[in-house]
């Protein structure tokens, strides 16, 4: 069923092009692939996860049709002669996960390049087949796509007062429950590595920010302030973070250098000030404000007062994320106060006011960048259902993988 | 001086240094065909953590205690109204009856917001009350603000009238 659903919401999501953007990349420069599954149990799932894969890089106009063919030796099938590349696969389920890929020009059947993948975990598979993707993409000089190989963290809520923040791969075909009760939020990644990351936890009382080593369990302490506390960011060096506090009970944005534990407040508004994000070479901040008498999109130089307006569209647009001098917010766009409101995510310039709007249907939240800034993630609920919605901004494409997220709290990639 | 390396040497590490880097296969070649066992970047699992025996689900903290009255917001808003006023005067008399007790003032939104908006707009009403209190003589001292955002919902339903429960401030004495 599940796969029934990922092709409805894939095909759905290229056809409605939810995402009107500039295309950077010419379709004819895209390598055209097929994929050939040689397991001795073939499933379609491990294929659906290929195409996904393929097709979000933006670099590859992947054949959709599902094919076994023998792992070893050459291809038979002359319709495939007129793709560049054939990806033959061999999935194995046993002491583990194993993959072992082929890729073999169409035209006579070299091969180009083969690899094994193995992990303990069975549910981590998906990892085997986004390895496999990123690999095949860099051998073939493509522009760096290994984002996908990313976990994904975000809390949701299971009940008044309780949360779970839960680690998953980008298309949440793998997820696992990291903290399981108590009230833990607002999850973000300490490193590029993600090795660990910091959350908010109202486990003991006051809102206290804590890191995580996930493989570890080991917990360290940071910060603690009533009101509220949330990491909003990390430098990339990860040695400074942007953290929302109160420690008078008024919510402003403060700096926090790990390795002088200085604290610097960065805002002085006596509205909200809520969640920043390094840009522009982290020498300045854009966050969330009500400074105007309704939320909208601020930038601030760090170490400079002047506050300047990001934004120029919406009335509502209560949260964002930047990547360098690109903002991406999401625009409440319904005049009704309440049931099923209509949000958009957009993308802007600190430098123009240019601005496009990735989504145009349903309600669209949690505006995620990737890593590299060449692909933004949210979450879309429509029609009662919920999925993680992605757009590759250089090439145009978009997917849509169904996830159950109403009570989604918070995501970072 | 010694000679460290012949020139038939340098040649050779010439070469070997040259050949760092290139393990890369090239896309139009034939590559090595031995397997690599590549689960570096993916192998070792994530802890998982139960912390189910901390908070309470059970509804008990999502209205006021102690004789206090929770306070109702509008949409979006954290500005006491002149009705509002009035609650404001009784749990400031409940508060003067409970001594120099410490109490604890809990800011709630609807789930219509996101992300740490909402958590800042429950912190402001939770101040806004904690301001109103202080103007009628409770010392600001005795009063710690959380904000719970909407994680706390005193009603679930989609309708007008449970979203407006859940625009609320709680108050009651810390412990």
């Amino acid at each position: 069923m599940r796969i029934v659903i990922w092709f409805f919401l894939s095909t759905f999501s290229l056809l409605a092009i939810d995402a009107k953007l500039t295309i950077e990349t010419d379709v004819e420069q895209r390598a055209k692939v097929a994929l050939l599954d040689g397991s001795a149990l073939p499933e379609e799932a491990i294929f659906n996860l290929f195409v996904s894969d393929l097709k979000i890089s933006g670099h590859f106009l992947v054949d959709g049709t599902y094919r076994t063919e023998s792992f070893e030796g050459g291809t038979w099938d002359g319709a495939l002669k007129s793709k560049e590349y054939l990806i033959k696969y061999r999935y194995v389920q046993s002491g583990g996960a194993k993959l072992d890929i082929r890729l073999l020009k169409a035209s006579d059947g070299t091969e180009v390049f083969r690899k094994r993948y193995a992990i303990n975990s069975v549910a981590k598979r998906p990892f085997l087949v986004h390895k496999a993707v990123s690999d095949i993409n860099a051998v073939l000089n493509y522009p760096d796509i290994s984002w996908i190989n990313r976990y994904i963290v975000f809390s949701k809520y299971t009940a008044p007062r309780r949360s779970e923040i839960v680690v998953a791969d980008y298309t949440f075909a793998y997820q696992k429950s990291v903290i399981r009760g108590g009230l833990n939020l607002f999850p973000k990644w300490a490193d590029a590595k993600q090795q660990a990351f910091y959350y908010t936890s109202y486990t003991h009382g006051l809102p206290t920010l804590y890191k995580l080593n996930i493989y570890t369990g080991q917990r360290t302490k940071i910060a603690r302030s009533q009101g509220m506390l949330v990491c909003s960011d990390v430098s990339r060096d990860g040695s400074r973070l942007l953290l929302t506090m109160a420690p008078t009970g008024q919510p402003d944005i403060y700096e926090y250098d790990l390795r002088s534990g200085q604290k610097r407040r960065l805002t002085t508004f006596s509205g909200i000030d809520v969640g920043a994000k390094y840009a522009e070479e982290e020498q300045s901040i854009v966050f969330v404000s009500n400074r105007l008498g309704y939320p909208n999109i601020f930038k601030k130089g760090i170490g400079s007062a002047a506050v300047k307006q990001a934004v120029y569209r919406g009335r509502n647009n209560n949260a964002c994320d930047a990547f360098e001098n690109k903002v991406i917010y999401a625009s409440r766009e319904s005049s009704s106060v309440f049931g099923a409101n209509t949000f958009n995510i957009y993308l802007t310039s600190l430098d123009s006011p240019e601005t496009r709007p990735l989504t145009t249907t349903g309600s669209n939240q949690f505006p995620r960048f990737s890593p590299d800034g060449n692909v933004v993630m949210y979450i879309k609920q429509r029609f009662g259902a919920s999925s993680v919605g992605y757009v590759n901004l250089q090439s145009g494409a978009t997917l849509l993988f169904p996830f159950e997220a109403h009570r989604l709290q918070s995501i970072d990639w | 001086m010694y000679k460290v390396f012949d020139k038939k040497s340098w040649i050779v590490a010439i070469a070997a240094v040259t050949m760092v880097g290139c393990g890369q296969p090239a896309p139009d070649g034939k590559v090595n065909p031995n397997n690599v066992y590549d689960s570096g970047t993916i192998a070792g699992d994530t802890v998982s953590i139960d912390e189910g025996r901390y908070g309470d689900n059970s509804g008990r903290f999502n209205s006021s205690s102690d004789g206090f009255q929770s306070l109702y917001f509008g949409f979006d808003s954290y500005a006491i109204t002149p009705e509002m006023q009035q609650m404001i005067s009784r749990d400031a008399e409940v508060a003067r009856g409970h001594g120099n007790a410490k109490i604890r003032i809990e800011g709630n939104c609807d789930e219509f917001g996101t992300d740490e908006y909402n958590y800042a707009l429950g912190l402001k009403r939770a101040k806004a009350v904690k301001d109103a209190l202080t103007a009628e003589g409770i010392p600001a001292s005795r009063m710690e603000l959380i904000s719970y955002g909407e994680s706390n919902p005193a009603c679930t339903e989609q309708t007008d009238a449970c979203f407006a429960q859940n625009r609320r401030v709680d108050l009651r004495l810390a412990r």
